[in-house]
């Protein structure tokens, strides 16, 4: 093992259960972030790919193929509801999701019957059904608690916005939306 | 002034009734001043008739603008107007250029005035389209937050390709607005240098007027620009965030969980790690051994006797019956042969077994000719006349 990395076992077995390294993992963020370089060769030599993220965490990339973990499936539903209902009430979404504490009491999921729905098919059927999930992502780094009943959401949750981007595919109104005066400033 | 106010703020044409009821609703004005309200407005000519004998009303063009202006409520300026003014300077151009070579003083200055009020015009849009930005900028960031995001996304989209886009045609340097000034500068030039309009002052404040409308034009456009632009991007990147999520749960709701995962989720890497077991790990062990105690196996009673349900008790017998009936065939009397079979069952599962029967795939049924019969089943008696049931 290379001793000259930092806290690299201790990295290493965060990564491995599918954490991600964010500023509330300190001191092991600092030593990534400051040595990302060589974390990412070290761990390249056992196959493993360490991403840094533009919004600076770090995690490792997934097997293309990989089995999906029963939990994922909930994280997603949990995750786009959210968004959905931050977008029906007019929030800038990032600004909604990323500066401020929820109370696990007082989150939108079962405000209406069709989040019911959609719930109920990954076997989440009262408020008390969304803790597993919370805890899971708690355990991935993307959100932190509080106390047992309050959390907010960390950095590494930018993952699921990017793949509501990736989802949202050809941008309908990009094409004439873009002010094309550039060539003017 | 909230009455006219009130007013200048609708569009379109406004009933006598729809007028009474908007000064009713006025907290300042009575209702003993109702009418008195009405006549005036009518007097002052602040409310016109839309057309000639029409019972609809509008208000006054230079009052709604005296409104817009005490309030400072601005409308942004259109591409249709922008075009509309570049159209009316070509004309004017071809005009005064005709009147400066044919040495026409009265249709040079005519031509003049017309570009003056026309640059004025102008200069006036530039500033209301500016404010009108800033107005819908403000108003986004105190009013409209409980309004969905796609929606604020397509309104700011539509502030952009509808007010600051035209504007760009304006300020480009290669554009038709910077080819018609030019090309006035150079009229105004020839008019000073070789025609005998002498109104040398007047030519000078086109000039100046012209050079002022171009900054103002950039600065206007540069402004709206950069008021609406951060809007935008920060608008645009929600709303596809938004889309996709929307989209993800629509295709989970529509096609089910199978299936919906491998696309929908956010893969992460988890891997199970086999090691060395650590010494607490295995003193653990050791005392989970040693501290435990066999418990007898719980006894399982298999004899226990059970009442069998009496559905399930109907429902064997429902099915049974087909088989049962097939021996006897043919049957000049089914229902009586269901009777004297099962004397003891009720008249509705009796009525159940008969229907199953008559409507079976493999018998053929059929009234026959005989008198009609009475049956007894149980405390209920039924008449009918006999069916015959055969293989067919």
């Amino acid at each position: 093992m290379n001793t000259a990395l930092a806290h690299v076992g201790e990295i290493f077995d965060r990564l491995r259960r599918g954490h991600h390294l964010s500023l509330e993992d300190e001191p092991l963020f600092s030593a990534v972030a400051a040595n990302y370089e060589e974390y990412a060769t070290f761990f390249a030599a056992i196959k493993l790919t360490l991403v840094r993220h533009p919004r600076d965490f770090f995690y490792f990339a997934p097997e293309p193929g990989d089995k999906v973990p029963d939990g994922l499936p909930r994280i997603a539903v949990f995750s786009y509801i959210l968004i959905d209902h931050a977008a029906n009430i007019g929030r800038n979404l990032e600004e909604y999701i990323f500066t401020q504490h929820f109370l696990v009491s007082q989150l939108p999921h079962f405000s209406l019957d069709r989040y019911c729905v959609l719930l109920k098919q990954v076997d989440i059927r009262d408020i008390q059904g969304l803790r597993p999930t919370l805890r899971q992502m708690h355990r991935m780094g993307w959100l932190k608690f509080l106390d047992g009943e309050e959390f907010r959401f960390l950095r590494p949750f930018h993952r699921m916005l990017d793949k509501c981007l990736e989802l949202s595919g050809p941008r309908p109104w990009a094409g004439n939306a873009e002010p094309a005066a550039g060539s003017t400033s | 002034m909230d009455l006219l106010r009130e007013l200048a703020g609708l569009d379109g044409e406004l009933s006598e009734a729809e007028v009474r009821q908007i000064i009713r609703a006025d907290p300042v004005l009575g209702l003993e001043s109702l009418e008195q309200t009405w006549k005036q407005l009518q007097a002052l000519q602040i409310l016109v008739p839309a057309e000639v004998d029409s019972d609809y009303y509008v208000m006054a063009r230079p009052v709604s603008r005296l409104i817009a202006y005490l309030f400072d409520e601005a409308h942004a300026a259109t591409p249709e107007m922008i075009r509309g003014y570049m159209e009316s300077l070509e004309v004017l151009g071809r005009g005064l250029a005709r009147s400066i070579a044919n040495d026409d003083i009265l249709a040079v200055r005519l031509a003049l005035e017309e570009l003056q009020q026309t640059l004025q015009r102008i200069q006036s849009d530039l500033d209301e389209t500016y404010r009108s930005v800033c107005s819908e900028v403000s108003d986004y960031k105190t009013r409209r937050r409980t309004v969905a995001m796609r929606e604020q996304f397509r309104r700011i989209v539509y502030w952009m390709d509808r007010y600051v886009e035209p504007l760009v045609e304006f300020v480009r340097p290669d554009g038709l607005r910077t080819a018609t000034f030019e090309e006035f500068e150079r009229l105004l030039l020839r008019a000073r240098d070789s025609s005998m309009f002498s109104d040398v002052p007047a030519l000078d404040r086109c000039a100046r007027q012209l050079r002022l409308i171009e900054r103002q034009a950039l600065r206007v456009f540069r402004q709206c620009r950069d008021e609406l632009r951060p809007l935008y991007e920060s608008l645009r990147r929600s709303s596809f965030i938004a889309a996709g999520a929307a989209l993800a749960l629509e295709h989970l709701q529509r096609d089910g969980i199978g299936g919906w995962a491998q696309k929908h989720v956010v893969p992460v890497y988890t891997t199970l790690n086999y090691s060395v077991p650590s010494d607490a790990a295995i003193a653990r062990c050791v005392r989970a051994l040693s501290d435990y105690r066999p418990e007898r196996p719980p006894k399982v009673d298999l004899h226990r006797d059970e009442p069998v349900p009496t559905e399930l008790v109907r429902q064997k017998w429902l099915t049974a019956l087909p088989r049962e009936v097939r021996k006897a065939l043919p049957l000049s009397d089914l229902l009586a042969w269901v009777v004297l079979r099962y004397p003891s069952m009720s008249t509705a599962d009796i009525l159940e077994g008969f229907t199953r029967l008559v409507f079976h795939k493999d018998f053929s049924a059929s009234f026959t000719h005989a008198e009609r019969r009475t049956y007894a089943i149980g405390d209920s008696i039924i008449f009918a006349n006999p069916v015959e049931l055969r293989a067919p």
